[in-house]
């Protein structure tokens, strides 16, 4: 089953976000570059002394050569910064090569301004400090300048990659919810119900004995559907009485038409599982393997503790094709209850396995990884506030008849 | 009345049956456990009620009716629980009881059957196979989430898909499970006419005729369907009208 709980975001989504963000980043590149731009200009005309004569003419060229050399190089900076992948480190990788990366910038930004300035265009020299001197300050001042320029940049992602994550644990968060509720929707199926109930009306002057303790496994179901919700796990043994229920009421509606055949291994029944897995692996086999074929079948349950995992197989009669291709809800719930109990470690698959019979598997890990939010196996959590007081010993394999 | 019970559950059937015991005009002829064994049953027996479940092993309830050769006798359908085979009895008020039965529901749809029955539809059920059908006979149709028992006078086109015959009926024109052929062999002709190959036309949903190309007639239904006679056909129509 590939039916890991999927946290997508809708393609949609993804399109307006990036739009979004690609609208900020002009907003933020023209403005910025603009602020400095007009600072500049501000600058140079408070500060120019008129002794100076300044061809405002070429103080304006020169101030738009800086400005735009400055907002090329920043704006083919972004593709290299999400190329090298810094967008996803951390701050304390950043410092150093924000650093390194704004000496660099503002060592290209001076030398094509000054080249361009000085070497395209003739500028003469007026100044009379060195121009080294001067092209040192200007390269400092574009240092920071960069530094600048990319930390707004970084900080920006950051907060976004901060948000994100928000999202998406509110996503997951809501998801679970989703699937919990869904499971207890699912629990029982009401068509079923309905007609157990039916078959209980004809059977009660037939068969009075037989009614009387239908009506008890009915009851029974009904109460560990209800109860069992609440449980992260269940003793297997409760969840197999359960099903025993189950299969002794389908019974009473399909008469010789359902066979069952239990195998299970003494030592499994004290694991805990997810409570109404096994019942929905069954219920799942009656519906797609019984109840649409006249003759009926076996449906066959396998438990079994091999190499740290428990196993379950649940068999009916059928194909895929022709059942399985509205496995529908029941075991997607099951498939993904699973999956966010026990991650990646829990599997169920569907097969069709003997030829002509369709084979739904199980595999729980017995012992989890700590931290993964699975105390399941091995500590019968919610054992005590359910069913404790029906356990018979002798009962555990014993199929009602 | 003669009623089977269509139900793949033994104890549902015996249910039902005890149930309608209490009910003297209600005399139940036979069981079935699935369609097949319904379609003998029918043919057999000539029941004028049905009461059917739908689901079952094999063919549902609905695919029974849809191949059961008309005039349909009277249905009943029981239901355990089944929201969208509800959803399609109250769009079109067929008469269904849920499981498990309540008497007094049952009793109901009964009283509703005898109030119905003043229409001959289902009267004369398996008086010989090649009997026509009358215009108050039902045929079964579905599409989708609908289902209808719709009248045949209320059809005012059958047209040819295949092996299949689209009926045209109010604002729905869903499939019918049988051939155009096969239907204009059951069609009384004084109230259906060939029109061509593909089409049958309801005289009586007739609205004007117009003389057409070389011959031919095209002919105007009441809701604005159009139909051409092919020239043969047409002659055909001329002679059967000027009687």
């Amino acid at each position: 089953m590939d039916s890991a709980p999927a946290i997508s975001v809708p393609v949609a989504e993804i399109g307006l976000r990036q739009e979004a963000k690609e609208r900020l980043y002009v907003i933020c590149q023209v403005g910025g570059w603009g602020f400095f731009f007009t600072l500049q200009a501000v600058f140079s005309v408070l500060f120019s002394k008129p002794e100076d004569h300044h061809d405002p003419v070429e103080t304006s060229t020169v101030l738009v050569v800086v400005t735009a050399v400055g907002l090329l190089l920043t704006h083919y900076t972004r593709p290299l910064i999400t190329r090298w992948g810094w967008k996803q480190l951390g701050w304390r990788p950043l410092v150093p090569r924000v650093l390194a990366s704004s000496v660099m910038l503002s060592l290209l930004w001076s030398m094509s301004t000054y080249g361009i300035i000085y070497g395209v265009m003739r500028t003469p020299w007026t100044a009379k400090i060195s121009p080294l001197v001067v092209f040192s300050f200007t390269w400092i001042q574009g240092t920071t300048l960069f530094v600048g320029w990319l930390c707004v940049y970084f900080f920006y992602h950051l907060f976004d990659r901060f948000n994100r994550s928000e999202i998406e644990r509110l996503r997951l968060a809501t998801s679970v919810k989703e699937a919990e509720l869904r499971a207890l929707k699912s629990q029982i199926n009401p068509h079923f119900i309905f007609n157990s109930l039916n078959s209980l009306r004809g059977l009660i002057d037939e068969n009075p004995d037989r009614a009387r303790q239908a009506v008890t496994q009915l009851a029974n179901l009904l109460r560990y559907s209800l109860q069992s919700g609440q449980l992260e796990t269940v003793p297997f043994e409760d969840e197999l009485r359960t099903v025993n229920d189950y299969l002794a009421l389908e019974q009473v509606r399909h008469e010789e038409r359902l066979r069952v055949r239990l195998d299970v291994e003494p030592g499994v029944l004290n694991l805990s599982i997810p409570p109404m897995l096994l019942q929905t692996l069954v219920e799942n086999a009656v519906k797609y393997g019984i109840a649409p074929r006249r003759e009926g079948g076996e449906i066959a349950i396998i438990a079994r503790c091999e190499s740290g995992q428990l196993r379950l197989q649940v068999t009916n009669p059928g194909t895929l094709a022709a059942g399985g291709g509205s496995t529908g809800v029941g075991l997607r719930n099951a498939a993904e209850r699973l999956q966010l109990l026990f991650g990646d470690q829990a599997r169920l698959d569907l097969r069709e396995n003997p030829p002509g019979c369709v084979t739904a598997g199980v595999i729980i890990p017995l012992e989890t990884e700590p931290g993964m939010g699975a105390r399941a196996l091995g500590s019968p959590r919610g054992a005590d506030n359910f069913g404790r007081q029906a356990r018979r010993p002798d009962q555990k394999t014993v199929l009602p008849a | 009345m003669k009623a089977l019970l269509i139900d793949d559950e033994r104890l549902a059937r015996n249910e039902l049956r005890r149930l309608l015991a209490k009910h003297a005009d209600i005399t139940v002829v036979g069981e079935a456990a699935n369609a097949d064994e319904a379609r003998d049953c029918v043919g057999k027996l000539g029941p004028e009620l049905l009461f059917l479940d739908i689901q079952m092993p094999g063919d549902d309830g609905f695919a029974l009716l849809e191949t059961l050769e008309p005039p349909l006798p009277q249905v009943i359908f029981t239901t355990a629980y089944d929201e969208f085979a509800v959803k399609a009895f109250e769009f079109n008020a067929l008469d269904y009881l849920m499981k498990p039965v309540d008497p007094v529901r049952l009793a109901a749809a009964l009283e509703r059957l005898h109030d119905r029955e003043g229409s001959p539809s289902g009267a004369p059920p398996s008086a010989g196979r090649i009997a026509r059908l009358a215009p108050e006979d039902k045929v079964f149709v579905r599409e989708g989430e609908r289902c209808w028992f719709v009248e045949l006078k209320m059809i005012r086109l059958m047209e040819s898909e295949g092996n299949y015959t689209r009926v045209h009926f109010g604002d729905a024109q869903p499939q019918l499970f049988r051939s155009l052929n096969a239907m204009e062999e059951r069609l009384d002709p004084r109230c259906f006419f060939r029109a061509n190959r593909r089409q049958i036309i309801n005289l009586a949903w007739i609205d004007r005729i117009e003389p057409w190309f070389s011959g031919s007639l095209l002919i105007h239904l009441k809701g604005g369907l159009k139909v051409e006679l092919s020239r043969r056909q047409a002659q055909a129509f001329r002679d059967q009208m000027s009687l």
